[in-house]
């Protein structure tokens, strides 16, 4: 039976060949859209695993976790300094760090953030050691960058350099499988400092740029920032040519870069009093309640926005589960039509061995064998293509992960769940019953057939 | 040694007004051997898939040793036709990639009783009917092989009947003689009864019994005197 089987295949190679591709095809559709979907769902919940709350200026609540969580370049509002200095004194709050981003190195973000929120995010240091004065910096696991490596910043993806200023890198953090294993963390201190925005400076002498930038800061701004003066007219009133790029070029390199301290220790502890606005705090509850009453305080006032990333991840999941029940649907009617069209494929088939099945009956083949048979040849087929369509799958998942991780710098882990198996084992049953039909209609065939033309 | 006594027989086919075959009594002894000959259309394969089991007579009765197949419900009668038939048909229905051994064997390895002891008959009957080469795919053999192959087929199972519908219609005159002496000689030596549908004049010689059916009745039955 097995060697029939297998001969009647052979005789048609390209036709099974070309069904168990069909089959493959629709089956690896489903797996790759499910299992890329958790994919993206379980690695983004494990980068804002840390995140439990983030404090920032009233804006986009997506925007906030997104470029804190995932560092997506955004020109975020400023919260204010003393906001950070009220979470550092509140019993409340297990520690409290501000997150400072816009500057780059070769598109690698650089961020102002403070050695304890490293220390509590990340594994662990890989090589070297942290950052102990505002002209050192600590890697992320997958930049590249080792101990005793230099960089200079530029601000913004493609903006210019923050000449005079050289960060030297210390240590390089073991891996967190988030984004921040694609960034450079520097001192926010001296972020601030590199913006002309250091505590207790005047700040409104240098805040043109990016993210720190005067124009997108949200309604309260740090306590001694009243100056009205924009940067611009600033620098247009202080060069006198209406050049903005040299102008500003000039001014970064005459004031701002003036006051970069590479030696200046960091008085991390100090409570931040006077301290300049930040566009996100990432804050650490004592306890799940405090969390609660943290954001709830932080929610009421106007000049402040409080979100857990992870609820903030959850509504975007909604929208992307929508998505993704149109791409399993999609998937499905796919599916749905590679198993009308094998049935078609198949019934024609039968219908032209009308006379080969005739035969074998008359012959003395029992009718249950010719089902068998023409059942064992079809679902063969079909679980081939089910089988093949799984591995493609898991393998187009594991591919676009890799490419995503690549990109991204987060991991996003293809798993199969004891579900996925359920769901196959269902489509093989189906198929089962399926490839039924064919040899239903080869069971009822009159043996007589084969006598006659 | 299957005895054969057909009474009432009457088929009939929707748009036909009279019966395409109507036999009210026809008996062949255990071990004898009868040509059936008649013009196309004269009912010749209907007779054939009547005494076989293939085709339900509308009416009367189809006894072999007693047994009456045309009660027997379909899958018992496909049961029975496997003991106790050896089918050869014009064209001869082997099955490609598969080996003249294979071939013989798929029937009963189908019906599950193939065993040891059936192969190895299987080969000593690609050797009688004068094949030596069992593994050679039969898309590779000529039509006088293929027909070979059909009859060792035939005898497998050591039926009590061997009934074959125009067995040498589709091969030249040398192949169609081989294959009717074959039959009768292997018909003969292993006691089964032989009924055989051919127009081909050299075949029905061979048989000592000649029925003549025209338009679905017996014209003619013939025994030659021994
Ligand atoms: N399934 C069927 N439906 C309708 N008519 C049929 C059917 N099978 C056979 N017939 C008719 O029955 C008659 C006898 O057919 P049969 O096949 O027995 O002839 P035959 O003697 O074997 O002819 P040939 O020598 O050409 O093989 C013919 O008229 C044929 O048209
Ligand atoms: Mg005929």
């Amino acid at each position: 039976m097995l060697r029939f089987i297998l001969a009647d295949l052979g005789r048609m190679k390209a036709g099974a060949l070309v069904i168990v591709a069909l089959v493959a095809l629709a089956a690896a559709l489903g797996v790759a859209v499910t299992l890329q979907e958790r994919a993206l769902r379980l690695g983004s919940a494990r980068a804002a695993d840390k995140f439990e709350l983030v404090i920032g200026a009233p804006g986009s609540e997506t925007q906030l976790v997104l470029s804190t969580v995932f560092l997506q370049p955004a020109a975020l509002p400023l919260v204010g300094g003393d906001v950070l200095a009220a979470l550092h004194d509140d019993p409340r709050v297990a520690w409290a760090a501000p997150v400072g981003f816009g500057d780059f190195h070769h598109g690698t973000p650089v961020i102002g953030t403070t050695a304890r929120l490293i220390s509590e995010t990340a594994p662990g240091m890989a090589q070297g050691r942290m950052f102990a004065t505002e002209g050192e910096a600590v890697a992320g696991a997958l930049t590249g960058l080792a101990p005793g490596d230099e960089i200079t910043p530029t601000h913004g993806e493609l903006g210019h350099d923050h000449e005079n200023v050289r960060y030297r890198i210390t240590g390089r953090l073991a891996p967190t499988n988030t984004p921040w294993d694609r960034a450079i963390m520097v001192p926010i201190q001296s972020v601030w400092r590199v913006h002309g925005m250091a505590a207790g400076h005047d700040h409104a002498e240098d805040e043109a740029h990016g993210s720190l930038d005067p124009d997108t800061e949200g309604p309260r701004q740090s306590a001694d920032h009243d100056n009205p003066e924009s940067a611009a007219q600033h620098l247009v009133e202080g060069d006198g040519h209406g050049d903005l790029d040299s102008a500003e070029q000039e001014h970064v390199e005459d004031e701002a870069h003036g006051s970069f301290h590479p030696d200046a220790p960091l008085p991390e502890e100090e409570g931040w009093h006077g301290a300049p606005g930040v566009p996100a705090i990432l804050v650490k509850p004592a306890t799940i309640a405090d969390a609660y009453k943290l954001r709830q305080d932080y929610r009421a006032q106007e000049d402040t926005m409080a979100v857990f990333p992870a609820e903030v991840l959850t509504g975007l999941y909604a929208t992307l589960g929508d998505a993704r029940q149109v791409l399993a649907a999609v998937a499905a009617a796919a599916q749905a039509l590679v198993a009308v069209a094998l049935l078609l494929v198949t019934l024609t088939h039968v219908g032209q061995r009308r006379r080969q099945i005739g035969a074998l009956r008359a012959l003395g083949a029992p009718r249950g064998a010719i089902f068998a048979m023409v059942w064992g040849e079809l679902f063969a087929l079909a679980a081939a293509g089910i089988a093949l369509g799984l591995g493609a799958g898991v393998l187009a998942a594991r591919l676009l992960s890799a490419a995503i991780a690549q990109r991204q710098g987060f991991e996003l882990p293809v798993t199969l769940t004891a579900g996925d198996l359920a769901g196959l084992a269902l489509l093989l049953a189906l198929a089962a019953l399926l490839s039924a039909l064919p040899a239903w209609l080869a069971y009822r065939q009159p043996a007589v057939a084969s006598l006659r033309g | 040694m299957l005895s054969l006594a057909l009474t009432g027989v009457e088929v009939g086919f929707p748009g036909l007004d009279t019966p395409a075959l109507s036999i009210p009594r026809l008996s062949v002894a255990a071990g004898g051997q009868l040509a059936i000959a008649g013009p196309s259309g004269s009912g010749k394969s209907t007779l054939v898939n009547v005494i076989t089991g293939l085709e339900r007579p509308g009416a009367g009765q189809v006894l072999w040793n007693g047994t009456d197949i045309a009660r027997l419900p379909e899958s018992a009668r496909d049961r029975w036709r496997g003991a106790n038939v050896g089918l050869v048909m014009q064209d001869f229905h082997l099955f490609p990639g598969l080996s003249a051994l294979e071939n013989t064997l798929l029937p009963a390895r189908l019906a599950r009783v193939a065993d040891r002891a059936l192969a190895a008959r299987a080969a000593g009957l690609l050797a009688e009917v004068g094949l030596h080469r069992p593994a050679q795919k039969v898309e590779t053999m000529s039509r006088g092989e293929m027909q070979r192959v059909a009859v060792a087929r035939a005898l497998l199972r050591r039926p009590g009947v061997i009934v074959a519908d125009e067995p040498t219609a589709s091969l030249d005159p040398a192949n169609g003689a081989a294959i009717g002496a074959l039959l009768v000689g292997l018909a003969r030596r292993s006691g089964a009864t032989l009924i055989v549908v051919s127009h081909d004049p050299a075949l029905i010689a061979l048989l000592p019994r000649r029925l003549t059916l025209a338009g679905g009745v017996v014209h003619e039955d013939v025994t030659e005197p021994a």
